[in-house]
């Protein structure tokens, strides 16, 4: 390691050996002490995260950690610090985007039934976990961290509370070498104050008549959860309730997914009524209509697909793409998702939804942001991972052109925890395969 | 007297009964040829012919005189009607009434139900019933006939509502004791509709596939009518050739569908009468042009309760502003000289027929032409033989007596004759002793009683020195009764007395004190009764501006073409020429003039230069409008009509939906053009409509006129419902084995049908007499179409194995699969595409959604267009039609595509794919100024799109969206205001309901919207 570096990052280091030294301790990482290898990435600019820019920057890696984050100019190249350099003036740098509420890894084919593993029966099953469930070899994944998104929250769907999501690095043997952070949080599906119905082609919403009885349930299910976890030891075990345990210690977050006004402004009020210590809303199509709310309690949103049609129809055309900005502006913090239709597959499109995002109004650092360090805090990770920074988990990448630009992404290398990965794919090799049979050439 | 009264009335009904009769009598016959006259009423004649203290004679049911100076022959009993008012009684010919509906009758079974389980030989199709008669099935029902004619009713045309041909319906009157009396008109009307009803047959399951049914019924009808030989007894097509004659009346869901109606009328030479939906107000012009005449519902919607702001959030624009509208809906048509009538039908209680009727009134229609849409329009409409509508001589007599003029809310139906027989409703002797009177009580108790309230429901209250309480009053006849706590104590003292006189000022009579003693009692009148005047009801209803479309984002004034010229843009042109930098783009009537750098219109035009708008494109990127091969927006109930293997019968361009809020948002992302296909669920689905996303406009104004017929065909899991449950496993084909054997059945079948018809063609008339006409098959004339090459293939397709088959099917049967759509292993046989000439309209990156697109690569465009073979991106997707520009420049990120390429692919690509690169698809001089402004290059993320024009008219401009963003909110705001106020003043509310249009793809599954991914 360089020793000016350390220098003139001098008070940075301690906390990056105390937050290295967290993170050891507390997740379960490969790495390994003995062998570190070292990499140094020359020349790109270096899009850290945090809504900062490095032109011509120099990024160093060693083991699984970032250990330079700094202008090339000002960095005298010591090529004997580190076992491998690249060199890759005018591309760009990128934490790895972080696709939170997800399925990834739980279905792999949503037509076939025996393929997906997202939904268990039941309306309240805070116990199912989508770790043990995740598909490290899923040949979707492979698609989508060549574009750059290296993170996912694996995530259940259906009922009340769905389960217990955990977050994955999307590299690694198996899911215990691959998770990043383990049942970080469970997820409810706040009801509906709305029920639908077709006719003549038609999607009719009306009032819910159980919807308030559908609250209670859910209220009740907490305020039984948190007498059980009162008690340290019960002697007949309910696994639902000890699911909750963490979240009541503070320890697992509580994603709420609900879109409209109402439903929004009555998941806030159960918030604030149940004291869950860390909330997140999932969907918030209307959170500008709380924003206040959001904003006093400290509420972050993991907002709708950007790629989506407008709620209603007398909303503005554009107001999905619009939201980001707005909710910029009013203060309330927020990220990026893929949730909807096709959505595994779909999840590479993530940094485009954050492109479009800087197209209606987000500054392009921030619309980075909102997939990245942003992300992270409101996933809970953001000391390993988010942005560019020395001390945290090398998941980064670099790519061609604007990695938030359809057109221009173009990934030439990236890591997970340091590593390279291999960024070819199912797609790619059957692409190459009948390249050759036509005898065309890949470029 | 009132016995007396009684009494004539029983004479006067047992007459009817029994005077020429085949039943036998029990007793003694009862004949009454007596006249019965009224005498001093308003009599309205007709709409506006109202003479004032006339009499109507009357004799056996009949009317025998109506005037002022009538003689009343001796024979006569007379009713004094002085103060009352006759009219005719309404007519409302969409009844059910005394039918029974067999709606019930049909349950779903588990599996598909393919063919009719109806027993008998009658139609292949459930649906189709024109064998109903409704004069076979009807019969009295008393309680529904009671509440008819209280409401003012006299006579209904009555029919089974239920299915798509529903069969004749019956005139009846509503006052008579026996069926036999009651049906005045056997047949007068043969009735059809858009809606399937209870049958559970799957085919049709969508809009188009019922549109496609009626067509080919009346085709088989006419077929059947002139085949030779008897191989096929069809009771149901007999009776559609039996019923020829009759109106044909027609039950719709829209104005839109009325204007679908019509087309199939003109296709077989006749009008419909089309039983509206009361929302034609919101194309006036259109609906005038049918020249039909309608048959309006009375069923405004309610108003929402909005005062929450969040529930309000979900009722939309649309849904307010027809909420406003509705009622002036007869108003509009009356100005445009739409001939129209009424019907309850769709009301919820009778008793809101009257109330809304004149709420119409309120808005704006005359009182005469109100009277006439519930009288005379109706006879004249369906030119009943029965009666003209009218209280002329010779006509029944069927006619209510009110208390006050029908168009007063406070009118009474006192009585409702029909054919001369009394229904009394409410007491027409009562007198009206609305007033304050002076109570004495054996001389000693003295009180002041105040009678109010409406003639039928009278209240009265009671007045001892400071304290009032309220008191019981009943009025029978002449005999009042009260009764009302005594004076400082709880007792009741009970009255009981008469009216004396005719003014109903003197009243007297016994009643029993609170100790149990008869004391005398009398009243006399001090002042009289004041009606007060209620301003709201009788108030003139006003409205807001109709838009088009009436919704968010709709205009009052359509958008016109301009001439402009844009300066100094990019221009991508799509020809040779590749992108132009800083250079000007003219637009002269509707078509690209010239393009150029600093474009001079002086010399370009000389002297005789147009108006000229100048844009300046500084810094923006101009393409040719963006086309949509594949989209499944702006269609009406069901993109699929799924009930059957080969479809080639229905047509997407027959429920085109112009107000879909998709158009303007697919505009907003540069979207000129898209092909409406219908969806994957067999392998022969239906006919495409192309059209123009000219917003605003009506469906065959956004046809593109001169565009070549297109078929939807499709191959793999959803045309074998793979995925769709185990239910669905009786439909051939259930595997890609199958579908190619349907293929080979349906074109070889079709080869023989155009044998069949060319043989009956080439022979001279005397020769084709001897034989049989083939039968017109709308489903294999458009096989022909195929094989004649005047329709062309866009087939969903997935794994090479079945896109192979296709062409070696096309191959040897003598067509060409001009497109196919998907495509996601296009790729591994992109050199036999290439060879069959078949074109790829693929999605961008889309996989992994079931097992077949399992080996989709998103470098699946780039490896056709380097292979040679027409490429394009397309949608499926509401969503993703907004961004194709996005879509395109996936292309380069996947397997490097050049940029002008890839824009190819979502502009000329698919120009070509349609047959439409002629007038579209590039930007060069003489085609259609199809265009996009874009903010910067169109195949970044960063860009948006500025303007969308199409045929030199600008559908979308981001400017003008602003502004329409606030007219949206404000026209809300106005909208959530009156309804508010409407509550206030005690209109019934509703709770918001939010509508959304269900968005369809290829898998979108049948009317009520079943989809799979």
């Amino acid at each position: 390691m360089n020793v000016k570096v350390w220098r003139t990052k001098g008070m940075k280091s301690i906390k990056t050996i105390l937050s290295i030294f967290t993170i050891c301790g507390v997740f379960v990482l490969n790495a390994q002490n003995k062998n570190e290898r070292s990499t140094l990435i020359l020349g790109t600019t270096a899009h850290i995260g945090n809504g900062d820019v490095i032109k011509n920057s120099a990024i160093g890696i060693k083991g699984t950690t970032i250990n330079l984050v700094m202008s090339a100019q000002d960095y005298r190249l010591d090529t004997n610090a580190y076992d491998t350099v690249i060199r890759m003036y005018g591309q760009h740098s990128y934490p790895g985007f972080i696709s939170p509420n997800n399925v990834l890894g739980l279905v792999e084919i949503d037509a076939a039934r025996a393929t997906r593993d997202n939904n268990e029966v039941g309306s309240i099953t805070p116990q199912v976990r989508s770790l043990v469930a995740y598909n490290t070899d899923s040949k979707i994944i492979p698609t989508v961290r060549s574009n750059g998104v290296l993170i996912v929250q694996s995530t259940p769907q259906g009922g009340r509370i769905s389960g217990t999501s955990s977050i994955f690095s999307l590299n690694g043997w198996n899911w215990e070498d691959a998770v990043l952070k383990i049942d970080d949080a469970i997820h409810i599906n706040w009801p509906s104050v709305y029920s639908s119905k077709w006719e003549n082609g038609d999607i009719i919403y009306f009032e819910n008549k159980n919807y308030l009885t559908e609250v209670k349930e859910l209220k009740t299910f907490f305020l039984n959860a948190k007498a059980y976890s009162k008690s340290d030891f019960n002697l007949e075990k309910n696994l639902r309730f000890e699911a909750m345990r963490e979240v009541f210690k503070g320890n697992k977050k509580v994603f709420i997914h609900a879109d409209k006004a109402k439903e929004l402004s009555e998941a806030i009020y159960f918030i604030r009524e149940q004291e869950i210590k860390k909330p997140v809303l999932v969907g918030a199509y209307d959170a500008l209509l709380v924003a206040d709310l959001l904003v006093d309690y400290n509420i972050p949103v993991v907002l709708r697909r950007v790629h989506e049609l407008p709620l209603r129809k007398d909303d503005a055309v554009d107001q999905p793409y619009r939201l980001p900005a707005l909710l910029k502006e009013a203060g309330v913090l927020f990220c990026l998702q893929n949730d909807g239709r096709m959505q595994a597959m779909g999840t590479r499109n993530l940094p485009f939804y954050a492109g479009t995002a800087a197209a209606y109004g987000l500054d392009k650092e921030e619309a980075l942001s909102s997939i990245t360090l942003n992300a992270a805090k409101i996933l809970g990770i953001e000391k390993q991972v988010g942005s560019i920074e020395i001390g945290k988990l090398a998941t980064l990448f670099v790519s061609k052109g604007d990695a938030l630009d359809m057109k221009t992404n173009n990934v030439t290398i990236a890591f997970v925890n340091g590593q390279t990965i291999d960024l070819s794919s199912h797609q790619r090799e059957l692409y190459e395969k009948y390249m050759k049979k036509y005898g065309l050439e890949v470029n | 007297m009132r016995f007396l009264y009684l009494l004539i009335f029983a004479v006067i009904s047992s007459h009817a009964v029994f005077s020429q009769s085949t039943f036998p009598v029990n007793g003694n016959r009862n004949p009454n040829n007596n006249y019965i006259a009224f005498t001093n009423a308003t009599i309205t004649v007709a709409p506006g012919q109202v003479l004032q203290k006339a009499t109507l004679l009357v004799k056996n049911g009949t009317i025998e005189a109506v005037g002022k100076d009538i003689s009343i022959p001796k024979s006569s009993v007379i009713y004094d009607l002085k103060g009352a008012f006759i009219y005719h009684s309404f007519i409302d010919i969409y009844s059910d009434y005394g039918i029974q509906n067999d709606s019930e009758k049909n349950k779903k079974s588990g599996s598909p139900q393919l063919e009719s389980k109806k027993e008998g030989a009658y139609n292949w199709n459930e649906a189709v019933k024109a064998e109903n008669k409704a004069f076979e099935g009807f019969n009295i029902e008393h309680d529904k006939a009671k509440e008819l004619r209280k409401n003012g009713f006299g006579v209904v045309a009555t029919h089974q509502q239920d299915g798509i041909f529903r069969g004749t319906a019956a005139l009846v009157s509503l006052g008579l004791e026996s069926p036999n009396e009651s049906l005045e008109q056997s047949e007068v009307f043969t009735s059809l509709s858009f809606d399937k009803g209870s049958s559970k047959q799957t085919y049709p399951s969508s809009l188009m596939g019922i549109i496609a049914l009626i067509r080919q019924t009346f085709y088989d009808a006419q077929w059947y009518e002139n085949r030779l030989g008897t191989k096929e007894y069809n009771i149901t097509l007999e009776n559609v050739n039996r019923t020829k004659a009759l109106p044909k009346v027609i039950s719709v869901d829209s104005y839109l569908s009325a204007l679908r109606a019509d087309k199939i009328a003109k296709e077989f030479d006749f009008k419909f009468i089309i039983k509206g939906n009361g929302d034609e107000y919101k194309r006036v012009d259109e609906i005038k042009a049918l020249n039909s005449a309608f048959i309006l519902p009375l069923n405004f919607p309610m108003a929402y309760d909005v005062e929450n702001p969040y529930d309000a959030m979900n009722v939309s624009l649309g849904e307010m502003k027809h909420w406003e509208m509705a009622p002036f809906n007869a108003s509009m048509l009356k100005a445009a000289e739409v001939p129209f009538c009424f019907t309850a039908n769709g009301l919820e209680s009778q008793s809101e027929f009257l109330t809304n009727w004149r709420k119409a009134i309120r808005a704006g229609l005359s009182k005469d032409a109100a009277l006439a849409a519930i009288t005379t329009s109706p006879a004249q409409i369906l030119n009943l033989k029965y009666t003209d509508g009218t209280l002329k001589k010779g006509n029944p007599a069927n006619f209510i007596i009110t208390s006050a003029s029908i168009f007063d809310k406070k009118s009474i139906v006192y009585e409702n004759w029909v054919e001369g027989q009394p229904h009394i409703i409410s007491d027409r002797t009562n007198i009206d002793i609305r007033g304050t009177y002076s109570i004495n009580i054996e001389g000693i108790m003295q009180y002041d009683l105040t009678v109010e309230g409406e003639l039928d429901k009278l209240t009265a209250k009671i007045k001892s020195e400071d304290s009032s309480k309220p008191c019981t009053i009943v009025l029978k006849g002449n005999q009042v009764s009260l009764a009302f706590a005594s004076k400082g104590s709880k007792e009741v003292i009970r009255l009981s007395g008469h009216v004396s006189d005719d003014k109903s000022r003197i009243w007297s009579g016994n009643a029993i004190s609170t100790k149990g003693d008869w004391v005398k009692w009398g009243a006399i009148k001090k002042k009289e009764f004041i009606t007060e005047k209620k301003k709201d009801s009788s108030e003139v209803m006003t409205h807001g501006p109709v838009w088009y479309p009436n919704m968010a984002f709709g205009s009052e004034i359509k958008p016109v073409a301009k001439n402009v010229i844009y300066r100094n843009a990019t221009v991508w042109t799509n020809e040779s020429k590749g992108i132009l930098r800083e250079t000007d783009v003219l637009v002269i009537d509707g078509k690209i003039h010239k393009i150029g750098p600093k474009l001079d219109l002086s010399i370009i035009f000389r002297k005789k230069a147009p108006e000229v708008e100048e844009f300046d494109a500084k810094g923006m990127h101009i393409t040719s409008g963006i086309i949509d091969e594949h989209s499944h927006i702006a269609i009406s109930r069901g993109v699929n009509e799924s009930g059957q293997a080969n479809t080639a019968e229905v047509s997407i361009g027959d429920v085109v939906n112009s107000d879909d809020i998709n158009i303007y948002r697919q505009l907003s992302g540069g979207v000129v053009a898209s092909q409406l296909l219908h969806g994957s669920a067999n392998p022969i689905g239906g006919q495409s409509a192309i059209i123009k996303l000219k917003w605003g406009e009506t469906p065959e104004v956004m046809k593109i006129d001169s565009a070549d017929g297109f078929i939807k065909f499709a191959l793999g899991e959803n045309v074998k419902q793979s995925n769709w449950g185990d239910e669905r496993k009786v439909r051939f084909p259930q595997t890609r084995m199958g579908v190619e054997q349907v293929y080979y059945d349906d074109f070889i079948r079709a080869k023989t049908y155009k044998d069949n018809w060319t043989l009956y063609n080439s022979k001279n008339n005397r020769d084709r007499k001897e034989m049989s006409i083939p039968r017109k098959d709308l489903e294999l004339e458009t096989l022909v179409e195929i094989l004649d090459k005047k329709r062309f293939i866009t087939c969903h397709s997935y794994v090479q194995s079945e896109i192979n088959m296709l062409m070696h099917v096309a191959d040897s049967m003598g067509f060409k699969i001009n497109t196919f759509t998907h495509i996601l292993e296009g790729y591994k046989v992109a050199d036999k595409m290439k060879e069959h000439g078949a074109a790829g309209s693929t999605f961008s990156d889309w996989w992994a959604y079931k097992f077949e697109v399992n080996d989709a690569i998103p470098y699946n465009g780039s490896i056709l267009n380097q292979m040679g073979v027409t490429t394009g991106f397309n949608s499926d997707d509401a969503e993703m039609g907004r961004r194709l520009n996005q879509e395109a420049a996936k292309a380069v990120k996947y397997g490097n595509v050049s940029e002008v390429d890839a824009l190819k692919f979502v502009t000329l690509n698919p120009a070509k794919m349609l047959h439409l690169d002629r007038r579209m698809g590039s930007i060069a001089e003489g085609k259609d100024a199809d265009l996009v402004v874009w903010s910067g290059d169109p195949l970044s993320v960063y860009s948006k799109v500025q303007k969308t024009i199409i045929d030199g008219v600008c559908y979308y401009d981001a400017e003008r969206d602003q502004e329409l963003r606030k007219k949206v909110s404000t026209e809300r705001e106005r909208l959530v205001q009156k309804m508010i106020e409407a509550k206030k003043k005690g209109e019934k509310t509703k709770k918001p309901e939010a509508k959304e249009k269900q968005l369809y793809e290829c898998e979108s599954m049948e009317d009520e919207g079943y989809e799979i991914n």
